[in-house]
């Protein structure tokens, strides 16, 4: 019989005595969470379909349009592109985001709340604020992959295409890259703050991606209207199309015309488009910050 | 002497008009604490000021040693909570959602699937944890939230109704994990208005009632009465004239014995009493009281 003897330790419980990250690593944890969140990454199947869905609308074309400008320089390299510039993409970019937005923004905030989560929050290092820029910082991190990748995708694509060579197109069209960024921090803070706001006080995400959507589809018709009345300071009604002022802005970076956007229409420089996007993401920060300094 | 896991200084917090907290002052050593009180009594919203999610109005707390309301990222880096309502969201696994809490705490990505997947093991959730949680029962809800809760190797968890909800067996299973995380070096606030909850659970209670501070000491001075009973076999007044004998205060009641005052040891004395009569014993103990029997003696008639 052997000797030996050993001793038996109840495994069911060890203390942690591994590195710690603080707060940075609570903020950078949400940011992960939400993305997994908003692509519906660890969750049932039915989460996956939308999100990857608005991915493909916002990938495919550009895709698609680089492949094409390839095949038609290698086969008619005379010809000239069919395709539109990126004033053109955005346009169909913006209406993904537009929709993303309607989705991600409830998601990211409503089900912590209807389902006590904040509790969680409230009982690890980080603080309310902490809170609102982890939900904040995803949305736009997701939003503005939307938006850039895919643009992204097109200056390159575009540019090796050039027969200055890929290097000299890259450089020659640094400007288109500015404006592309100058942009996307319209749509982004502009699609972005509404879904936000209404997220902060709805209580069911069906509901809050109603009325987003329907702001979406409304707003501009009661601007039109707005600018067709005839009483003073109807003009400032115009602005109410929250959602428009992106395009303003997109119109004014790339030197395309306003055409019939109601605020342009009514003499509003584009500057007024920025301050309105300013005003509309510093209030949706704000009554976010108040509304969590309750529950964390 | 051990620093107080707890303390409070005049701590009082109002909504508005509505006084939650009246001029509490604790202090409240390491270990398993229970908080009773009816409904409404302030358990949560002291609670809430414990975390840092409310302020007080006035006065001050302490949590290990941190005020919340100055150093809010110091003591809720040191804490753990499990709240009353539900905190679990249905469309994750457990594994997931734990390994998420441990993130929100620090724990790199890579060992917090690890620390979840331990925790949950210990908790009774092994099987379950790659089960989304809008598909667990009440009783496995109540565990998932006492997972997310200690993940993170907290040095005090704050747990707030635990039992609530939970049929029988699965109120023994939780208490009993309770009781456990003692062993683990955890402090545990238990806030109940089940006394025996606490009774089964705490060394120490803070009892609250209208936002006041009821009782706060260790529980078995609380439940102890100093009075001994003993039950004998055909012989009670035959024994219980012998204590008298001894300078004893005693009562009978059938064939129990009350020994209420007693020069010396109360049970010194049963036993003399016992052997000089020759009467058969059949039970000998303290008589303690319960903390329902404190509480509804000491609490304002109108609760």
């Amino acid at each position: 019989m052997s000797d030996k003897t050993g001793v038996v330790y109840d495994l069911g419980y060890k203390p942690y005595e591994g590195e710690r990250l603080g707060r940075s690593g609570a903020i950078r944890a949400m940011l992960r969470d939400g993305l997994r969140r908003t692509f519906g990454i660890r969750r049932k199947s039915r989460k996956k379909v939308y999100p990857w869905g608005l991915v493909s609308l916002a990938f495919l074309p550009a895709i698609v349009f680089v492949g094409l400008a390839f095949a038609l320089s290698s086969f008619a390299p005379e010809a000239e592109s069919p395709f539109g510039g990126h004033a053109q993409y955005i346009s169909l970019v913006g209406t993904v985001i537009i929709l993303f937005c309607a989705s991600a923004a409830p998601n990211l905030l409503i089900p912590d709340r209807e389902e006590g989560v904040l509790a969680v929050y409230s009982s690890r290092p980080m603080t309310a604020w902490d809170y609102i820029w982890g939900r904040v910082g995803a949305l736009a991190l997701v939003c503005s992959a939307f938006f850039l990748l895919p643009n992204l995708l097109m200056y390159v694509g575009f540019a090796a295409l050039d027969d200055a060579g890929l290097a000299s197109a890259l450089i020659d069209n640094l400007d288109d890259l500015v404006k592309i960024l100058v942009t996307m921090v319209a749509y982004v803070v502009g699609y972005g703050a509404p879904a936000l706001l209404i997220s902060t006080y709805a209580k069911r995400v069906g509901p809050a991606a109603g009325t987003y959507l329907a702001i979406v589809l409304i707003s501009p018709a009661f601007a039109e209207l707005f600018r067709t009345l005839d009483f003073p300071g109807s003009r400032y009604g115009t602005l109410i199309a929250v959602l428009q002022h992106p395009e303003v802005i997109r119109n004014w970076v790339f030197d395309e015309s306003q055409g019939s956007v109601p605020m342009s229409a009514v003499g509003f420089e584009p500057w007024v488009s920025v301050l309105s996007i300013a005003a509309m993401g510093a209030a949706t920060i704000y009554l976010m910050a108040r509304r969590y300094r309750r529950e964390l | 002497m051990t620093a107080a896991a707890l303390t409070a200084h005049g701590l009082g917090h109002a909504y508005g008009d509505v006084v939650a907290l009246h001029h509490l002052d604790l202090e409240v050593p390491p270990g398993r604490i229970g908080l009773v009180g009816a409904n409404g009594a302030g358990k949560t919203t002291l609670i809430k000021v414990l975390l840092g999610i409310l302020t007080p109005t006035v006065g001050n707390v302490q949590v290990l040693g941190a005020d919340p309301a100055e150093d809010l990222i110091t003591v809720r880096s040191r804490i753990g909570y499990m709240p009353e309502g539900e905190c679990l969201p249905k469309d994750q696994t457990a594994a997931d959602f734990v390994s998420y809490a441990a993130e929100l705490a620090g724990v790199p990505p890579h060992e917090s699937r690890q620390r979840a997947s331990d925790i949950l093991t210990m908790v009774g959730l092994h099987e379950e944890r790659f089960r989304y949680l809008g598909d667990f029962s009440t009783g496995m809800k109540q565990r998932a939230m006492l997972a997310q809760a200690i993940v993170h190797d907290p040095e005090m968890v704050f747990l707030d109704e635990p039992t609530a909800g939970l049929d029988p067996s699965g109120r023994e299973e939780m208490l009993d994990l309770i009781s456990r995380l003692g062993g683990f070096g955890i402090n545990v606030l238990v806030s109940s208005h089940v006394l025996p909850d606490i009774e089964r659970t705490c060394d120490w209670v803070v009892m609250l009632d209208g936002g006041q501070v009821l009782r706060n000491g260790p529980l078995s001075g609380l439940t102890e009465t100093g009075v001994v009973e003993l039950e004998v076999v055909d012989g009670a007044e035959t024994v219980a004239a012998e204590l008298r004998r001894m300078g004893a205060q005693v009562e009978t009641s059938g064939e129990t014995v009350t020994i209420t005052t007693t020069s010396g040891d109360p049970f010194v004395a049963a036993r003399d009493a016992l052997a000089a009569t020759g009467v058969p014993l059949r039970r000998l103990g303290a008589r303690s009281t319960t903390l329902e029997d404190i509480f509804l003696g000491e609490a304002p008639g109108d609760e």
